[in-house]
């Protein structure tokens, strides 16, 4: 078993399995979001958006993490920042004023109904990215 | 949908994240033994997307087509896990790549687990 091969790149070893864990949710969350948004749009649009704007997210810091693009590392910094400022805050909310968004989305609640992991992969995210910094 | 079709999937695919784990731990990498695991968690899960196909298509429950089109995407999306995570698991020798093969294991779980969510409320 050997350390990730080349100092820097976001997607070897543990970098991998984040990988791996950040292709789920952008494919989990597009997947609701698009179904949210053609079947009962006008139910709860605020957090249809939101969905919507977590499954961006989590597409964006795939694709950063995993080096796609001109500038990936750039991407996923952005990326787990937002997704870091938007679990916090629609977390929140969600507490405090559950009825301003009328409905579930990957970030209520902290992230309670996917076991939390939407609270811990911004760390997790941002923990890598400073670990492979060169 | 119901009955001990989908547990066994679901307890198939849990036993595979489990062992897959255990190669994590101890710094193994994929093998055969962990291909043939892998296969019958695979196989266990289509199983239960051909009874869920057939079990729709007959009609008479409940489910309105919307749900019914999510079911069977669920279990569609999760037939491709196991797959594409052992390819993505042999792409270097490391407990990360390893790890992702629990990964797509752990979210087959989840699928099957959704799409008997999705049957009993129709």
């Amino acid at each position: 078993m050997s350390r990730p091969t080349r100092p820097g790149s976001t997607r070897t070893g543990v970098g991998l399995t984040l990988v791996a864990v950040y292709a789920v949710f952008a494919l989990s969350a597009t997947a609701r979001s698009a179904v949210q948004l053609a079947t009962k749009a006008d139910e709860a649009p605020v957090a249809y958006a939101l969905s919507a704007v977590a499954a961006l997210v989590y597409v964006a810091a795939t694709l950063g993490l995993a080096e796609v693009g001109p500038a990936p590392r750039r991407l996923a910094w952005a990326a787990v920042l937002f997704e870091l400022v938007g679990v916090l805050v629609v977390g929140t909310v969600s507490v405090v004023a559950p009825g301003v968004l009328a409905d579930q989305t990957v970030w209520s609640s902290y992230g309670a109904g996917y076991g939390w992991l939407p609270l811990v992969l911004p760390f997790a995210g941002i923990a890598w990215l400073a670990h492979t910094r060169r | 949908m119901t009955g001990p079709l989908p547990l066994i999937a679901i307890v198939a695919s849990l036993a595979l994240t489990v062992v897959v784990l255990a190669y994590v731990v101890l710094g193994r990498v994929p093998d055969w033994g962990l291909l043939a695991l892998a296969g019958a968690a695979e196989a266990a899960a289509l199983v239960v997307t051909v009874v869920a196909c057939v079990q729709l298509a007959r009609g008479g429950h409940g489910l309105d087509g919307a749900q019914g089109a999510t079911l069977v995407g669920y279990l569609l999306t999760g037939l491709l896990l196991l797959p594409i995570g052992f390819a993505w698991s042999l792409a270097e020798r490391s407990r990360g790549a390893t790890a992702v093969l629990a990964v797509a294991s752990l979210t087959l779980a989840f699928m099957v687990l959704r799409a008997t969510q999705i049957w009993a409320a129709g």
